[in-house]
């Protein structure tokens, strides 16, 4: 059997049925060892520092999601830019929404770290792209 | 002794003899200034004939007969009835042969008449202030009489002389003068009358009168008698009078006013050349000034002017009148006259003095004048823009029909106002202001859209402009206002402004909207693409599919419930001002409180309400109970785990509208975080299970639409107060 292509990447989304297929798609294309999913920004922020205070590394690869109680996907990308770069660089994040509003696209772009805005559905074909950007 | 009898009637004097014992013997014809009939007195007693006679001539009478040879005496005496009298008499005794004492000779003179011309002269030259003076060539001595001592202002012991006497004239041309003359009446004998200035002996200025006349004796001067009178105050009226005539003549001559007179009793009538020279005639064209008068005056004028003045005339009255007069080049020339009448001592009118003038550009200004009135006038009342004259306190003076109308007042109505009155109070100060600064000089005139309050209380917006007007001293006197009404205007700007708000309103639904469809119906949707995809591609392992199924059924769930918020969502709209009724704030708290009961009580919360009885707000019931359920039930819902419940509720009429607060201390929002997106669709702020992200958005849609407002304070862990604004319902 393959080894996966990520040892370990991050799911920040609150919609259990999105967290469902996700891990369902993942597994098939065999995209991480290990997935952590946050239910929103706040809970993902508070994690990855957690993580990062522990010396571990931040996710190579994080999706996530725009529309979330307490704090939204904007709010996430505006804490996450302020963790020290050295920390972060080899971070990608994919905005995963169910937003067609081109200004949300646009918006996601303004962000660095973003490496592309992916509307839902996501689908195995999404996350073999993703592999082979990393490749 | 006939003889001697005859020789004693015809002595001419008042002489009498009478013997020892005061019978008269004889007496002279003379006698007869004191006694008509003198043949009746012959041996009657003296006393008892004569009329009252002073004591002192009897006393005189008594001392001859005892023996004293003549006695004389000059006095004078007022009778018991009060008449005064001179009297001057001399008394000698005549002795008889042997000495002895026989009668006495009485020359008694009346004096009266005599003396009284010297008195009144003395009294006279008292008051006419004339004094007399004479120079004695000869001796070259010279006497003043006392007056003259005192015009002088000299000590009454003072000695002049000629020289001295001269040097009194002032230096100059009285002087010189004095000198001159009294130089040539030395030589030829002349006299001289002449008015002079002299200066006193204290300093003083004073004019006088010097007469003089010289004695010649062999044709060489040796006496010069004369008079000096003090004419001072006479003179100087009389320069005075001339120099004010003087002036008077300049004046009228360079006004132009000419001066006629009209003697009733000859008919004669005089101009002086000014007259003519109004008329634009020469004096010497005419015969007369009454010629004159025919040849200028307006024919329709003419006897209606001349009726007048006639009539004033006998009636003894002043008499003020306008008439036009034709100069001989054609000219009309308008001319004021104004004449009074003099009368003589008994009242009666003598003769009419008049003044004419020429008011042609008078009355030409004047009519200008009249005619600009009369269009500014027409202007004023006809204008569309509304015009006041406004006093300095504020009250309208003026106002025209357009002002009147824009207002909603009659003219007398508005007169009755001060423009402070009837200023929305809002606008007042900022018109107070500007109006203050007019007065003080700061500037002219200043323009401001402000508002009125109509007499029905409608507000009516305008655009003033006043101006300060200021009288003839320059001082302000009062104000003219323009007013212009853009009520209308105003009113499309508003109901422009309020379409834009409906339409900002209405495009943030459709954003809302578009959110909803974009986001959450796309996400419901997504999720069952997805779900059915993995389904379909048997991609989901055999223990899982319940659970898939189980997906499957919330995403269409989820489905339905998006549908529904997106129905209320449209369904939320501007409601039309008149569709908003009068709802009772505290009935419609107590039913939500009704339908709170459960959960106020699960959460033991402690209630506090203070909502005035009968507070009324304009709105939609249903909309109403929305917005209380979703605060209350929120601050019900979000409240702190370690703290015991606590929600206030109030009300405050605050005039124009109602505030109502709803005030928890419960987790409270992190406003800095927060505060941009509170009221948005589907944001939630707490990992509460029930929390939705749509109930703020709704009841902030539902507080717009009928007019209010929702704002919020909060804090972390201290709670939250919501603060809604409805109209209020009057």
């Amino acid at each position: 059997m393959m080894s996966a292509a990520f040892k370990e990447v991050c799911i920040i989304d609150d919609d259990p049925i999105y967290q469902f297929g996700m891990k369902i798609l993942m597994s098939e294309v065999d995209f991480s060892e290990q997935i952590l999913i946050y239910q929103d920004g706040q809970e993902a922020i508070d994690g990855l520092l957690q993580k990062l205070g522990r010396g571990e590394a931040l996710p190579p690869v994080i999706f996530l999601d725009l529309n979330m109680p307490i704090k939204d996907g904007w709010d996430f990308l505006d804490d996450f830019v302020q963790i020290p770069h050295n920390n972060r660089e080899k971070v990608t994040i994919y905005v995963i929404s169910s937003s067609i509003n081109p200004a949300d696209r646009e918006r996601a772009r303004q962000y660095e770290v973003v490496g592309n805005y992916i509307v839902k559905p996501i689908s195995s074909e999404n996350l073999k792209e993703i592999i082979a950007a990393h490749g | 002794m006939v003889v001697t009898q005859e020789l004693l009637k015809r002595t001419p004097l008042p002489i009498a003899v009478l013997d020892a014992n005061l019978r008269f013997l004889a007496c002279s014809d003379f006698w007869k200034q004191h006694v008509p009939d003198t043949d009746s007195l012959l041996g009657k007693p003296f006393k008892e004939t004569m009329p009252e006679l002073p004591e002192e001539l009897y006393l005189d009478f008594h001392y001859c007969l005892e023996g004293v040879e003549h006695r004389t005496d000059t006095l004078r005496f007022v009778d018991s009835r009060g008449h005064a009298f001179w009297y001057e008499w001399k008394v000698n005794s005549w002795l008889g042969d042997a000495g002895e004492v026989n009668g006495l000779i009485v020359i008694l003179e009346d004096r009266t008449a005599q003396k009284r011309n010297e008195e009144l002269l003395e009294r006279a030259q008292e008051v006419a202030r004339i004094g007399g003076w004479e120079v004695d060539l000869i001796k070259g001595t010279m006497y003043w009489s006392r007056i003259t001592k005192e015009i002088h202002e000299v000590p009454e012991d003072f000695e002049p002389n000629l020289e001295t006497g001269i040097n009194f004239y002032k230096e100059g041309e009285s002087r010189d003068t004095i000198t001159r003359l009294v130089g040539t009446a030395m030589e030829k004998g002349q006299g001289w009358d002449t008015e002079l200035q002299i200066i006193t002996a204290t300093g003083k200025e004073l004019w006088v009168r010097a007469k003089g006349e010289a004695e010649l004796l062999d044709g060489k001067c040796v006496r010069l008698t004369g008079t000096f009178q003090d004419i001072d105050k006479r003179k100087k009226a009389e320069l005075e009078f001339n120099a004010l005539s003087h002036r008077l003549q300049m004046a009228t001559q360079t006004s132009g006013i000419g001066i006629w007179e009209h003697n009733l009793s000859t008919e004669e009538v005089i101009w002086d050349a000014n007259m003519y020279a109004i008329y634009g005639i020469r004096r010497e064209d005419f015969a007369s000034a009454r010629e004159a008068w025919d040849a200028v005056a307006f024919l329709e004028d003419k006897d209606p002017t001349v009726n007048k003045v006639r009539q004033a005339m006998e009636r003894g009255e002043d008499v003020s009148t306008m008439f036009r007069a034709q100069r001989p080049d054609g000219d009309i020339r308008w001319i004021k006259a104004f004449a009074t009448t003099v009368k003589d001592t008994y009242g009666k009118p003598v003769k009419m003095l008049g003044v004419n003038w020429d008011i042609t550009e008078l009355r030409n200004t004047q009519l200008q004048l009249q005619q600009s009135e009369a269009s500014l006038k027409g202007a004023f009342e006809n204008s569309r823009v509304g015009m006041a004259l406004v006093g300095m306190d504020g009250r309208f003076m003026d106002a025209n029909p357009s002002l009147c109308d824009s207002l909603g007042y009659s003219r007398e109505g508005l007169l009755a106002k001060t423009f402070q009155e009837i200023t929305h109070p809002e606008d007042l100060d900022a018109d107070l202001e500007m109006l203050g600064e007019v007065m003080e000089g700061k500037r002219e005139t200043y323009q401001i859209e402000k508002r009125y309050i109509h007499r029905n209380g409608n507000i009516v917006y305008v655009y003033l402009t006043v101006t300060g007007v200021k009288d003839i001293h320059g001082k302000l006197s009062h104000f003219i206002s323009q007013i212009v009404d853009i009520t209308s205007r105003t009113e499309a700007e508003n109901r422009l402004k309020h379409l834009l708000d409906l339409t900002g309103k209405q495009n943030e639904s459709l954003v809302n909207f578009a959110h909803i469809v974009s986001h959450n119906l796309r996400s419901h949707a997504t999720n069952l693409s997805m779900l059915t995809q993995l389904l379909i591609n048997d991609k989901i392992e055999e223990g899982q599919k319940e659970y898939a199924l189980n997906m499957l059924h919330k995403a269409a769930d989820g489905l339905h419930e998006t549908i529904e918020h997106l129905n209320e969502v449209v369904q939320v709209k501007v409601i039309r001002n008149e569709n908003l009724k009068a709802l009772n704030l505290s009935k419609i708290v107590e039913k939500v409180l009704v339908d709170l009961n459960t959960q106020i009580r699960q959460s033991q919360t402690t209630l506090q309400m203070e909502i005035p009885a009968g507070l009324k707000v304009r709105g939609v019931s249903a909309y109403a109970e929305s917005i209380l359920l979703n605060l209350i039930s929120n601050a019900l819902k979000y409240r702190h785990p370690d703290k015991a419940n606590r929600i206030e509720i109030r009300a405050v009429d605050t005039g124009e509208t109602v505030t109502v607060t709803i005030a928890d201390n419960g987790l409270g929002i992190d406003m800095a975080r927060h505060q941009r997106k509170l009221f948005g669709m589907y944001k939630t702020f707490h990992n509460n299970k029930d929390a939705k992200g749509i109930g703020l958005f709704i009841t902030k849609n539902q507080i717009e639409s009928m007019g209010g407002k929702i704002h919020v304070t909060s804090m972390v862990n201290e709670g939250s107060t919501f603060t809604v604004e409805f109209l209020k319902s009057k």
